[in-house]
């Protein structure tokens, strides 16, 4: 047992150490010219200086800029896992950042004259709507956390996938704001940091007042309803505010990770239990963060050919801390299966409902394999020379989504979690990492070079989250979490890439964003093929599947060895995952979709639900190929971005009607 | 086995109607708007770069196909690509069946794309053209490309010409240069604190060479010739600051109220050059432009001093 004075030590040492790092870096940069002459550039300005000049217009706001947004990015993170009771709540998870994003993106394509009014009101109301699109979904659960949560994952993905689809089409226009996207510090006025400081101020009071009324919510919802506040306003009143705020330092400086998320859990984990320590320590140390991991940056900078920005640097520097504090992590286990699973009747004969769904199958399958378009318009073939060109495209298209499908049928059956998908899990963003790195650091890579790099990232990232989760047993919230940690250095490395400018960004979106391009006869045919054995391979765990979601201790009962069976459905879902991964890239809600159509159209057990699920998914894939293909012809919108707008829009009309 | 690689001919007897009004109305605006007609000797060529594509023009030869045209037309703007030129979708992921019902005789890409080439050599013979390699001469590569595009294209002639005529133009602008130029500082603004900075192994840094214009950017810069900087890292620089349009939404306004670009000594003296937009990885026709542009503006400046 650690003692209280031991405690006190490691609250103050947790603030210390990186308060004297960045004084160090503070005084070792000033001396560049002299200390004195450093600090008076703070207040004047000696106009032929050049010394002076990048002091007092770029260094000191930036320094200031690096304080504030790290400040406010934790206060906000703070409110976040406060209200929706989850270590893992960030305020970049929610859609704030993904929706400032998409507004700005499509501001500066469709209505540029927004932008002149003022770039940062256009990406606050962006960051605004996305969350009131999660407040509107959720509204009448009464902003349960866990609702809270999954729509804005799924917000969040819509998102994200609408602006794939912008910066793909338009690329050299949108460059500029895959900087921001990065979150760049860079400064040359005090402008910003004055539009900045005084909305801090004012999130940070209203924090103070809100700070009674939040403790509240440490208890559960009926001891906090029984004080008589109504759960429902009080969160509204302290996620808006964690928004404001968010929106505000992410409208200025630009997308910027972790902090928000690794502030307040190190604070928390150097024993702080109270909210009001926890909100003015984890304030202090997302500031002290931020400014260092900059301050740092900026010395390298000099010395490489293109800029890193500091949020993504920030977010790939942070992910691997964050792995190695999951374990550390106080998590609630046990927790009964939300509402979630509850969901469609069973349907009476499900071998029916499968019948009828393998029709609609088919006669997508032929409607995508004769009917197109050509510079003459749309015309039906049969065309042996045309149809070579499709059904490559169609097998693959569909063998990624049954094996998808199954993947997300298995790990949300295992996981008890209907926010889990095989997505989430990491193996694709790992694969996605060592394709980044393929494409950037060969020349020219072929496709098999790419299929090779793509499956080594896969088995890379199955590994660490093997190693992370041995000794806890595979217990399913800890994996979710190992995987969201992946997912963030995955997305941390593409902002850095796409923000140089790199002509070959433009390769990197498209293999990304999940096309059946790329398929050629061999490849889908062995794509196919595997999707017929691993669903083969899934069949005999049904029984596994039905029991596993009662929860460990019932499946312990029943004769199951969990950890045992954890272990085998991971790495059958790792496998599908990867091979998935590789045709139709890391973007696409299909994993986490299918399994709910399936529950909502009626599969309710184990096996029909995997076949469902399959079914499901194989309909989504191909028809999503088929309309990415023609909405824009000539252009082709990739399969993965189309099943996540079909998926996404499904998802969130789901969630409105129960 | 199902699948055979598609030969021209069967693609083009796909859906006969509406191929042959095509052609017919190709033939009809071709007759029309070209006097000479010899291209239908010539091989049809489609391409999927943009550098490639404004070559094939100035050579004369109108590609049966272009990725991504109207993006072209934003970001290239000269030469301007042919009516008849067909739109093949995204520069990444070209149409494949659009591309196959063209029935072109050759595909010319550039290494960006090189994954595709298996994929592209089912339709046609597909030509990998390098330019802007790193530790080549960039000068010398455009001149390579442009006889490699012209052999490949059938117009030996006119390659050989375009390369002559272009380094004749060069020279001479290079005799109406002012006397002293300072060095030049070549930027295009990414955001409001973000420029792209030009300088070794790009575009503009070789025309410069050519005109005998000294760069005052001497740091690192990558494969394509630029550096992405922040604007605090242009400070200090004893330079010209030449900016090459556009200017992203909004970032002039914003310019006007950032304290380091106002003290920027080119500003402060009103002495800032801007370039119309150029395409900054183009090949001859883009440098040609790029060096019109450039010595007009630094003859202007001298005048009004």
């Amino acid at each position: 047992m650690r003692t209280e004075s031991a405690r006190r030590r490691a609250q103050a040492l947790v603030c210390l150490l990186p308060g004297l790092a960045l004084m160090a870096l503070v005084v070792g940069s000033l001396a560049e010219e002299g200390l004195i002459e450093g600090l008076r550039a703070l207040t004047t300005v000696t106009p032929d200086n050049a010394a002076s000049l990048v002091r007092h217009y770029s260094w000191w706001p930036r320094l200031a800029m690096a304080l504030m947004a790290g400040g406010g990015l934790a206060l906000a993170g703070v409110l976040m896992q406060q209200v929706l009771r989850n270590p893992l709540a960030a305020p970049t998870t929610l859609g704030v950042a993904s929706g400032a994003n998409l507004a700005l993106m499509a501001a500066t394509l469709l209505a540029p004259g927004l932008l002149l009014a003022g770039r940062e009101w256009v990406a606050l109301a962006g960051g605004a709507g996305a969350m009131a699109l999660v407040f509107a979904l959720t509204w009448h659960r009464g902003l349960s956390p866990a609702v809270v949560v999954l729509a804005g994952l799924v917000v969040n993905l819509y998102a994200g996938a609408l602006g794939m689809v912008l910066l793909l089409f338009h690329q050299e226009t949108l460059k500029g704001l895959l900087i921001w996207g990065a979150g760049s510090l860079a400064q040359n006025g005090w402008h910003d940091a004055a539009f900045l400081a005084p909305r801090l101020l004012l999130g940070g009071l209203a924090a103070w007042l809100l700070l009674r009324p939040l403790v509240v919510l440490e208890l559960d919802d009926a001891s906090a309803r029984s004080l008589g506040v109504s759960l429902k306003h009080l969160r509204l009143a302290g996620l808006g505010l964690a928004v404001f705020l968010t929106a505000c330092v992410v409208s200025v400086v630009g997308v910027v990770g972790f902090i928000g998320l690794a502030a307040p859990n190190i604070v928390r984990l150097a024993g702080v239990r109270r909210l009001g320590p926890r909100l003015v320590w984890s304030t202090l140390l997302g500031a002290l963060l931020l400014a260092t991991t900059d301050l740092l940056l900026q010395h390298l900078s000099g010395t490489l050919p293109t800029l890193i920005p500091t949020g993504a640097a920030t977010a790939a520097l942070g992910a691997p801390l964050l792995l190695w504090l999951i374990p550390r992590l106080r998590l609630e286990t046990g927790r009964p299966p939300g509402g979630a699973t509850a969901l469609a009747p069973r349907h009476p004969a499900p071998g029916r409902l499968a019948a009828g769904l393998a029709l609609g199958l088919t006669a997508t399958v032929l409607l995508a394999l004769l009917v197109g378009q050509a510079a003459g318009g749309w015309f039906m073939t049969l065309d042996e020379a045309v149809l070579a060109w499709r059904w490559p495209r169609l097998l693959a298209a569909a063998g990624s989504g049954v094996m998808l499908a199954i993947a997300g049928t298995l790990i949300q059956r295992v996981t008890a979690n209907p926010m889990a998908s095989p997505e989430v899990l990491g193996i694709s963003g790992g694969s996605a990492i060592a394709l980044i790195a393929t494409i950037f650091l060969l020349p020219a890579p072929g496709n098999l070079t790419l299929v090779v790099a793509g499956t080594l990232g896969a088995l890379g990232s199955l590994a660490v989250l093997v190693l992370l989760n041995l000794r806890s047993g595979f217990v399913p919230e800890r994996l979710l979490l190992s995987g969201v940690a992946i997912t963030a250095l995955f997305d941390a490395v593409r902002a850095i890439v796409l923000a140089g400018g790199d002509p070959r960004g433009q390769q990197v979106i498209a293999w990304l964003s999940g096309s059946t391009y790329y398929v050629d006869p061999v490849s889908a045919a062995v794509v196919a093929g595997l999707a017929v054995t691993l669903a083969l391979a899934a069949s005999p765990f049904a029984r596994w599947l039905d029991i596993l979601p009662l929860g460990a201790a019932t499946a312990a009962a029943l004769g199951v060895r969990v950890e045992r069976a954890r272990l085998g459905l991971l790495l059958l879902v790792a496998l599908l995952t990867a091979c998935a991964t590789l045709v139709v890239g890391p973007l696409s809600f299909v994993g986490l979709l299918a399994p709910h159509m399936a529950r909502l159209a009626g599969f309710s057990r184990a096996r029909v639900h995997l076949l469902g699920a399959a079914l499901i998914g194989a309909l989504l894939m191909v028809l999503a190929d088929w309309l990415g293909r023609q909405l824009l012809f000539p252009a082709e919108i990739p399969a993965g971005l189309v099943a996540s707008l079909l998926g996404g829009a499904y998802f969130m009309w789901g969630l409105r009607r129960r | 086995m199902i699948f055979s690689p598609p030969c021209p001919a069967v693609a083009a007897a796909a859906s006969p109607s509406w191929w042959h009004r095509r052609v017919l109305l190709a033939l009809l605006l071709a007759l029309a708007l070209v006097p000479a007609p010899r291209a239908l000797a010539q091989p049809a060529i489609a391409t999927l770069d943009w550098t490639l594509a404004e070559t094939l023009v100035a050579l004369g030869v109108t590609p049966v196909g272009v990725a991504q045209i109207d993006a072209y037309h934003a970001w290239v703007g000269a030469p301007r690509l042919p009516e008849t030129t067909v739109d093949l979708g995204l520069r990444s992921q070209p149409n494949l069946e659009l591309l196959a019902s063209l029935a072109p005789d050759r595909l010319l890409i550039s290494p960006m794309f090189a994954n595709l080439a298996p994929r592209l050599s089912r339709i046609a013979p597909v030509a990998n053209l390098p330019l802007y390699s790193p530790g080549r001469e960039t000068w010398r590569q455009l001149h390579e490309l442009t006889r490699e595009v012209g052999r490949l294209a059938e117009r030996e002639a006119d390659a050989e010409r375009l390369v002559i005529e272009t380094e004749a133009w060069l020279a001479a602008l290079r005799q109406r240069l002012p006397p002293r130029v300072p060095p030049l500082l070549v930027v295009q603004f990414m955001d409001e604190r973000h420029v792209r900075v030009f300088g070794e192994g790009g575009l503009y840094q070789a025309v410069m060479a050519r005109l005998g214009l000294e760069n005052a950017w001497h740091g690192e810069t990558n494969a394509w010739g630029f550096s992405l900087v922040g604007l605090e890292q242009l400070v200090g620089l004893e330079a010209q600051l030449v900016v090459v349009e556009p200017y992203p939404v909004g970032v002039e306004a914003a310019l006007a109220g950032s304290g380091l670009w106002q003290r920027q000594p080119s500003v402060r003296q009103d002495a800032l050059i801007t370039l119309p937009p150029v395409w900054s990885f183009g090949a001859l026709p883009s440098a040609r432009r790029f060096a019109d542009h450039l010595v007009t503006a630094l003859e202007e400046a001298s005048h009004e001093d």
